[in-house]
């Protein structure tokens, strides 16, 4: 029985090994996601943190240079109110457009978005591939 | 045309049900007849659910758009053989897909087993069809794929151009071929706890499900990770979104499955875990399936989310409910005396490897339902992204190889010295050379590291063993070298063709660890004629190339490549732009070679200036991801293909005793 009782230990470790790697994980690596609403309500107690943003591209407010990669939007809910300024450099997601609803990654700061990531979704279709369409792993 | 196929569809859910009732009936009764009754009603639901979709393919095919599926997936302008893959494209025809698999594999149970089994089948026959009847409901009742438009269209919204691609003609059905099939060691599994027979008869009589559904696993995640790769153009192969997630967990619980009912097999233990994987197995199918078709989770990717999501949660509750109760209740008879008797031998070292196993696809879980969890209970959504799936797993996967070394060559119950020494000394000595070598080469400490090493290590104890067989048939037989390895194999079939398994899986270790820590990446804005550097590649970008024509426009960039001033051709990134529906997508150039791809995106192309952003990738070893896969196939393939001996006598399987006279 000693044996059975060192195997228990053993998977115990394991166990206990994997929990810890999850939890170590999930404090360094996750972020809030909001809906528009809730950035916009909650947007200044979490200043400089990494957090997703879900709302719509406001038509009229996109500035692309393709020349330098600098894209300028406005996210915003779905008619057009409350748009706040996004900031992102580099490559402009294939689904891009305006009046697309997207999800910024970034961080908020100075009334701002500075978005380290723009993911896209094919509008009204679900589909599970085409979700990642404009996914890029930071 | 439509409404049959509404109407067989209809009539297939009746068939299910009284499918299920006949054979509980049947069996509670012993009422041989009412049994055989059941099975026939489930070759019926095949050949119904068979009617139902060449009915839908059918529309498909001639374009009737009064079908709302089919104006939704496909257009007049779409190649035949997309939308023939329209069928499983879009949630309402996957489903139908389902069925058609489930009750397909169904019927080939039921042929495999009209005189074998017979104290299992009725209530395989109902496990069966109580699934067929869950996905058929659906069907009749919520997603009905026969739904005629209002108004019909006069033309389809077209397939999405991303799945427009001969990956995703393969990759979707792979998956589900994979999914479905682990329905069949599950209704064994039930069928053996509700039977009361829980020796090794039902892993016997599954075991080539299991693998079959393990190898579709294994091949629809490779599929889907060179779709990513080729297709979505982020230089990356895997992006841990829950789609993905959702196919990698019942593999990884399915690989667990194949190496404890080894022990099980060898040594009567392991009879309640082995449950527990098939119960968890056929779960996470149906959890994948609810993943991808309902959006629940994936919000933060596919943002409409559908109704099934209640009816595939019900379901899953009724599946680990009856399956957990089945469980308890015979746990008693389940116990077996034998117990581990060490930490150094085979058994613990194939234990370990199933903890390590399920912890992977416990932390993939958890990263995957985390926004939910965290939205019931806390109230706000909290994401987790590729960052913690790879921090978390990069330390089990490697526990995982080291572990794969370990087992094929370690002793039963306890491990002498003497065989520690004569099975290790040469391999761990090749793997610590390989540490020493790699680190002398300049290769950092670090995961890619310790994976290069490692799988040093296992490849030796892998040629050690093909080695030492082939040895001693040469000394006992007097075999050539070729002829004594070729006999090896084919007289060790599971055995070897698991090593080559195995080979495949340190190869695709290898290219994770080296594609992800010493990935090159540059993005830079040239005029044509401008150069820049990526890796030992400098790439020129020459000049746009245009082209038009119905269906689509493309813009591609025209890059020559050259190393170290030796031109390697030309590569050709582009752009196309869908015409409808209206998408620009990304088509990416590759060179790929053994030792790295360079992998190529237009980014985007400014035509006043016609400055062009080109997005450089150097992906070392990618290669040996698709290498890899398919050495997996040919072991796979060696390990089910039957022996001389069953082949002459197909009653082998039966166990003996177990055969029942009906």
């Amino acid at each position: 029985m000693l044996n059975k009782r060192r195997f228990i230990v053993g998977a115990a470790l394991i166990a206990a090994a994997v929990s810890y790697l999850v939890y170590a994980g999930i404090r360094t690596s996750s972020m809030y996601y909001f809906e528009l609403e809730e950035f916009l309500a909650q947007r200044d107690a979490h200043p400089g943190e990494s957090m997703r943003v879900k709302g719509w591209v406001r038509p009229g407010s996109i500035r692309w240079d393709p020349q330098t990669n600098d894209l300028a939007f406005e996210l915003a809910r779905q008619d057009g109110s409350d748009p706040v300024p996004v900031a992102y450099r580099g490559i402009l997601p294939d689904m891009f457009a305006a009046g697309r609803e997207v999800v910024v990654e970034g961080r908020y700061g100075g009334g701002a978005l500075a978005a380290r990531q723009i993911l896209t979704s094919c509008p009204s279709k679900y589909e599970p591939a085409d979700a990642r369409t404009a996914e890029t792993p930071s | 045309m439509p409404e049959i196929g509404r109407l067989a569809t209809c009539l297939a859910l009746l068939f299910a049900v009284y499918a299920v009732a006949a054979s509980i009936g049947g069996a509670l009764r012993r009422r041989g007849q009412l049994v055989r009754s059941g099975e026939h009603a489930a070759y019926v639901v095949f050949g119904l659910v068979l009617a139902a979709a060449a009915i839908l393919v059918r529309a498909l095919l001639q374009h009737d758009f009064s079908l709302e599926y089919v104006a939704a997936y496909s257009s007049s302008t779409l190649p035949a053989h997309y939308a023939f893959a329209a069928l499983w494209g879009g949630q309402k025809g996957s489903l139908l897909f389902w069925a058609l698999l489930l009750s397909g594999f169904s019927a080939v149970v039921h042929l495999q087993n009209r005189q074998k089994n017979r104290e299992l089948m009725p209530w395989v026959t109902a496990t069966l069809m109580t699934v067929a009847a869950f996905f058929l409901s659906l069907c009749v009742f919520v997603t009905d794929p026969f739904e005629r438009m209002p108004v019909p269209a006069t033309e389809g919204r077209d397939l999405n151009p991303l799945l427009q691609n001969y990956w995703m003609m393969i990759h979707p059905p792979s998956l589900y071929l994979g999914y479905v099939s682990a329905s069949v060691p599950f209704a064994f599994a039930i069928a053996a706890l509700v039977a009361g027979r829980l020796g090794d008869q039902w892993i016997r009589t599954t075991r080539r499900w299991a693998l079959f559904s393990w190898a579709f696993l294994s091949l629809g995640n490779l599929l889907g990770a060179r779709w990513a790769y080729e297709v979505l153009g982020w230089g990356g192969y895997w992006a841990w979104d829950p789609v993905e997630n959702a196919a990698f967990m019942p593999w990884l619980v399915s690989t667990a499955y194949l190496h404890s009912v080894m022990i099980q097999e060898k040594k009567d233990m392991l009879r309640v875990w082995n449950m527990v994987l098939v119960l968890l197995t056929f779960s996470l199918t149906i959890f994948g399936t609810f993943l991808t078709r309902s959006g629940v989770i994936s919000s933060v990717h596919s943002f409409t989310q559908s109704g099934l999501g209640p009816f595939f949660i019900a379901f899953l509750l009724l599946v680990l409910t009856v399956g957990g109760a089945l469980l308890v209740y015979r746990l008693p008879e389940l116990r077996t005396q034998a117990t581990v008797e060490s930490f150094l031998s085979r058994e613990s070292a194939f234990l370990f490897n199933n903890l390590v196993l399920v912890g992977i696809a416990f932390a993939t879980f958890w990263g995957t339902v985390f926004p939910v969890l965290s939205e019931w209970v806390r109230g706000v959504k909290i994401t987790v992204g590729p960052p913690f799936f790879n921090r978390v797993n990069a330390p089990l996967g490697i526990a995982l190889l080291f572990l794969a070394g370990v087992g094929p060559i370690i002793a039963w119950r306890r491990a002498s010295p003497k065989n520690l020494r004569r099975a290790f000394v040469a391999p761990v000595t090749t793997g610590l050379v390989a540490a020493a070598v790699l680190a002398l080469a300049g290769v950092p400490l670090g995961y890619a590291h310790t994976t290069f090493a490692l799988a040093c290590f296992v490849l030796a104890t892998v040629v050690q063993e093909f080695w030492r067989g082939m040895r001693a048939r040469q000394a006992m037989l007097g075999e050539g070298p070729a002829r004594a390895l070729g006999r090896l194999v084919g007289k060790n079939r599971r055995r070897y063709g698991g090593y080559i398994v195995h080979v495949g899986i340190v190869a695709i270790f290898v290219g994770i660890a080296a594609s992800n820590a010493f990935r090159i990446e540059s993005t830079q804005a040239l005029r044509p004629g401008e150069t820049m550097d990526v890796g030992k590649f400098t790439l020129r970008y020459d000049r746009i190339a245009t082209e038009e024509d119905a269906h689509l426009s493309r813009v591609t960039a025209l890059v020559s490549v050259s190393a170290g001033g030796t031109p390697l051709g030309t590569l050709g990134p582009e752009k196309r732009f869908y015409k409808k529906p209206q998408q620009p997508t990304t088509e990416v150039a590759i060179r790929p070679t053994l030792s790295e791809d360079l992998y190529l995106v237009l980014g985007s192309y400014d035509p006043p200036s016609g400055v062009a952003t080109i997005q450089a990738y150097v992906n070392p070893l990618v290669a040996w991801l698709w290498i890899g896969g398919l050495l997996m196939g040919i072991g796979t393939v060696i390990t089910m293909w039957p022996s001389a001996l069953e082949r002459r006598a197909p009653a082998y399987e039966l166990g003996g005793a177990e055969v029942a006279a009906d």
